[in-house]
């Protein structure tokens, strides 16, 4: 059983509700700057409440942090519970992070229902933590589906194409259906539970707290089918080849701020990484279900490099190349070691940095353009130098270039997929390859060569506010990129942790100096 | 058989909610027959007062936990019926709510209309006790016959005709099925108490009784393959009754099924179960698949209706005591999303006369309080948490899953993916087109009550279910000694559970 450490102060649950009390607040104010700045500083808030966070986090522990638990529904083994781990800490606050440049960014994109649109954000921003920080698998799933609603009106109310219908309503059913899968997946958890604590005279006889699962013997025949339930419901969400179509459709068709968060925040595979693996190791190593899962990553990795190749629009080359680096994720947990294992979950953390940014550009350049075709462009360095440089920046990165965030995650990869397959190593670094190529290609032709039509007459550089976002993410880049041991420290502990219920079937027993700030 | 008629005072006690309901409505039709130029809202506010007043009786009897039986066992006062009589009483409360603007479209009887709700509310509180085979037949009438005028109450409206009529044909269809299930039932075993019957042999008349009556209960609750009365009868009856025809009766009537199923016939739960777990997949394939298809408002819930009916027959199928406390906990649910939905569809009715999908365009500009309700009461009925919705779901398929009805689990599953997709068509009108008048839409105090009451059972019912669950599961006790849960998971996917 892991250990579990509590704060004393329900940090947890204030990081959880602040956004949330902040969209209810919003809700009550007119005027429309005075929503603007009270979603700034609502967003800031939340952004300075994960540092603190961070921060007060034991690193090199494999130990739940923060614990908070109220039952919720007994009879049913529900609990409120929330723990961050080395696993989840780091997504929490590139959470409120990825929000508070969304709403920098939406500052003057925005212009209809402005209201809506940071309380329905904000929203999200509440869903998307819940997401990451229940431990009890219904209060996940009760966040998972919960950022459906947002979702689904950010999408559809404020998305800038004309399918953008469509793609609301796509979205929401597909990850719905895969949701429900889930949902039996969970439930069979749970019964599992039951027949053991039934025949050990173990209270409570239901439950659904991953602690307390991680503790029950699985049948191996039954893991197998509980890790393809959970696939479905985490495959869709990711989303991982082939259940990837409503992606481009979302990314393209909804607003900017909606694709960063859809392209930042890896939802799906985080799911692997803190429930599938550690609870369903027997499926997990088993060699159907590893080629299976390693053949669709290489799938994924090969196939969004190729499609992205011959993109003419930047957000679609964009979503495409998002499908391809979560074949990179998959092909890191799917390694199932430490370098792996270690190199996906920075990946994840990467791409909240290099394929956000990347949409927050294709965004800059929208604003200025209408459009990210590459027929609206060509030339642009000339025009508008600093945003050529942070696409330059934040584009080498999303491809590995060393000195950035995206070398030392993919690099960890590659070295794990070497490790467990030389042929995943080898397909890997091909995808490495075409990804340098696709997004080379379209930059050399977007930015240099001759002016495009229509651009002869002045175009903005980026003003401050844009400059603002573009530097932030530059700065985390270059920071994962040549200091990354803070955040492989974060990590180690409980990646060290999954490794060895990997190889051992048993979770190691979390080992917490007696020096730590809580308890 | 001897019957002992004697009454003593603790026995009339028992009876005390219905005698207070009775006498309540007798006041009302002298009130209404004594002052006819009483406004007709007073009449409403009287019959809200009373039912507070039977409400109030039915509360003491739960908290004291007066129980009993009567007349042979005819009528029995346990937790269970009480759970039913209360959650009738509070559907007949919020509907009165509900028709108190409604009602100045009817141009006769519009006293008379609230007499004929409490009268169907008596009888349906009596089926909540029915506990043999003749009381089952008369509780079942007396409630459907206030409905039968209820349902054609707008005398000058073809289509409130035609429904009344189709569902008085169909209805005294099915009370002649259930005399001669229940004659049968009594030829075979000459017993009519539930209790009694537990202990009879099946033969084959006997089943076949059983049979005819589960096929007029089927109609009560409208279940497929008996459906087929429910959406022509909810698109003509006037909005408020199709609200209280969607929720009261299918409440009483899973009270008579969980008593039949649950005690007279529980060591055939084999037989019956798959028979419900047929039932429950057309159910909710059906009435999901036709509810896309739908251009008015009233036939989608009713079709969504159907399809909840299917939902809550995987709990009966279940056969255990976590599938009954899961039924009635879903019951509570609906109560509250579906009045709810039912209520905006009335309120948005009686302000621009119409109920068709195409005229809810726009209504967050028009009035965003309703149309955030509706978004609201829509996604419960859809399952999405942290509603009300989503808890019931997810106790049926627990108290499902336990007794490893895959096939089942999985059909529900997918069809709350198809009915996802119809009430986000719902929401898509109502929050993205454009309106074809703008002007805003003011709800009456009434109805924002009825309003605010579904909302907020919808939420506290999602977010803090505790307290009702331990309602239900006390509701429920006298299940507790029916076969536990399946000892452990059967080593394949057995088609329908095995």
């Amino acid at each position: 059983m892991l250990q579990e450490l509590s704060f004393g102060f329900p940090i947890l649950s204030l990081i959880l509700f602040l956004p949330l009390a902040g969209a209810l607040v919003l809700w009550a104010l007119e005027e429309e700057d005075l929503v603007k700045n009270a979603a700034l500083g609502i967003s800031v808030l939340e952004l300075i409440l994960t540092g603190v966070l961070l921060t007060r986090f034991v690193p090199d522990s494999a130990a739940m942090q923060f614990s908070e638990q109220v039952p919720w529904i007994p009879p049913l083994g529900i609990s409120y519970h929330l723990a961050v781990d080395g696993i989840s800490v780091l997504f929490v606050p590139l959470t409120a992070f990825l929000t508070t440049l969304v709403i920098l960014y939406s500052w003057d994109t925005v212009r209809y229902q402005i209201k809506e649109y940071f309380i329905a954000l904000l929203a999200l921003e509440t869903a998307t933590v819940g997401i990451f920080i229940s431990i009890d698998l219904i209060v996940f799933f009760v966040f998972w589906e919960l950022m459906l609603i947002p979702s689904y009106f950010l999408i559809k109310l404020w998305g800038g194409g004309v399918e953008r219908q469509y793609a609301a309503l796509k979205y929401v059913l597909y990850t719905l259906l895969g949701s429900v899968f889930m949902l039996v997946g969970i439930v069979l958890l749970n019964l599992n539970y039951h027949d053991w604590a039934v025949t050990h005279h173990v209270e409570p006889i239901y439950s659904f707290d991953f602690l307390q699962l991680l503790t029950t013997p699985i049948p191996a025949e039954r893991q197998v089918l509980i890790f393809w339930l959970m696939f479905m419901g985490l495959a869709f969400k990711a989303p991982i080849f082939p259940f990837h179509t409503w992606l481009p459709d979302a990314l393209i068709e909804g607003p900017i701020g909606m694709a960063v968060i859809l392209a930042g925040i890896k939802l799906g595979t985080y799911g692997f990484m803190r429930f599938s693996l550690p609870l369903l190791p027997e499926a997990s190593k088993s060699q159907s279900v590893v080629t299976v899962v390693m053949g669709l990553a290489l799938a994924a990795i090969l196939y969004g490099a190729i499609v992205a190749l011959i993109q003419p629009d930047l957000r679609r080359l964009l979503a495409f190349s998002s499908i391809s680096h979560l074949g990179f994720v998959l092909l890191g947990l799917f390694a199932l070691n430490y370098q792996g294992l270690q190199g996906g979950l920075l990946t994840m953390v990467n791409l909240g940095f290099t394929t956000a940014g990347l949409f927050f550009l294709a965004g800059f350049l929208y604003v200025r353009r209408h459009s990210t075709q590459l027929s609206a462009f060509g030339g642009l360095a000339r025009k508008v130098p600093v945003l050529a440089t942070f696409l330059l920046i934040i584009g080498l990165a999303s491809i590995g270039l060393p000195g950035t965030n995206g070398f030392v995650g993919e690099f960890l990869v590659l070295l794990g997929a070497f490790s467990a397959y030389w042929v995943y190593g080898v397909v890997g670094v091909t995808g490495v390859i075409l990804g340098a190529a696709y997004f080379l290609w379209y930059y050399e032709r977007a930015m240099f060569g001759p002016l495009a039509q229509g651009l002869t007459q002045t175009i903005q550089d980026l003003n401050a506010r844009e400059k603002l976002i573009a530097v932030s993410l530059s700065v985390m880049i270059f920071w994962i990129g040549l200091y990354p041991a803070p955040f492989l420290r974060i990590m180690n502990g409980s990646v060290q942790a999954l490794v060895d219920r990997l190889e051992h079937g048993q979770m190691a027993t979390a080992q917490v100096s007696a020096t730590t700030p809580h308890e | 058989m001897t019957f002992n008629l004697t009454l003593s005072g603790s026995d009339l006690l028992l009876l005390l909610p219905e005698m207070v309901l009775t006498a309540w409505l007798c006041v009302v039709l002298t009130v209404d027959f004594v002052m006819p130029r009483l406004p007709k809202d007073r009449l409403a506010y009287l019959s809200v007062g009373g039912l507070g007043v039977v409400l109030a009786t039915l509360v003491w009897f739960e908290l004291e936990g007066i129980t009993g039986t009567l007349f042979a066992h005819m009528f029995v006062v346990d937790r269970m019926a009480l759970f039913f009589k209360i959650f009738i009483v509070g559907a007949t409360l919020l509907v009165i709510l509900v028709s108190m603007d409604y009602v100045r479209r009817f141009r006769f009887f519009r006293g008379e209309y609230y007499f004929l709700v409490l009268m169907s509310a008596l009888g349906m509180m009596f089926m909540a006790s029915a506990n043999d085979l003749l009381s089952v037949f008369i509780t079942l009438e007396f409630s459907t016959f206030g409905f039968y005028v209820l349902v054609a109450y707008l005398r000058d409206d073809v289509a409130s005709n035609e429904a009344g009529l189709k569902f008085f044909i169909l209805g005294v269809f099915a009370a002649g099925l259930l005399a001669y299930g229940i004659s049968l039932v009594f030829g075979e075993t000459g017993k009519l108490v539930f209790s009694d019957l537990a202990r009879a042999e099946p033969t084959p008349g006997l089943i076949i009784g059983y049979l005819l009556i589960f096929a007029a209960l089927g109609f009560k609750i409208g279940a497929v393959p008996f459906h087929s009365w429910i959406p022509d009868t909810y698109h003509g009856a006037p909005t408020p009754v199709t609200a209280f025809l969607s929720i009261a009766p299918k409440g009483a009537a899973f009270a008579i099924l969980l008593r039949m199923l649950f005690v007279s016939l529980a060591t055939l739960k084999p037989v019956w179960a798959l028979l419900l777990v047929f039932a429950s997949i057309l159910s909710m394939t059906y009435g999901n698949i036709v509810a896309i298809a739908q251009r008015n408002i009233k036939r989608l819930l009713a079709y969504s209706g159907i399809a909840q009916i299917g939902n809550i027959l995987i709990g009966l199928a279940a056969g255990t005591k976590m599938g009954s406390d899961a039924i009635l906990f879903y019951l509570l649910t609906y109560l509250f999303s579906n009045l709810g939905a039912f209520a905006i569809v009335v309120a948005v009715g009686n302000l621009i006369n119409s109920d068709e999908i195409e005229d809810y365009n726009g209504l967050n500009r028009r009035s965003p309080f309703m149309a955030f309700a509706m978004l609201v009461f829509l996604l419960s009925l859809a399952g999405v948490p942290p509603l009300a919705g989503f808890i019931g779901k997810l106790y049926i398929f627990l108290a499902a899953i336990n007794e490893g009805l895959y096939t089942l689990i999985v059909v529900g599953l997918i069809n709350i993916v198809i009915s996802m997709y119809y009430y986000l068509v719902v929401v898509k009108k109502m929050y993205i087109n454009e309106p074809a008048d703008p002007s805003p839409l003011r709800i009456s105090a009434p109805m924002k009550a009825v309003v605010y009451a579904g909302l907020a059972g919808t939420l506290v019912l999602g977010i803090y279910p505790q307290p009702f669950i331990d309602w239900v599961v006390a509701a429920t006790l006298m299940f507790s000694n029916l076969p536990g849960p399946a000892a452990s998971m059967p080593p394949a996917i057995l088609p329908f559970g095995g």
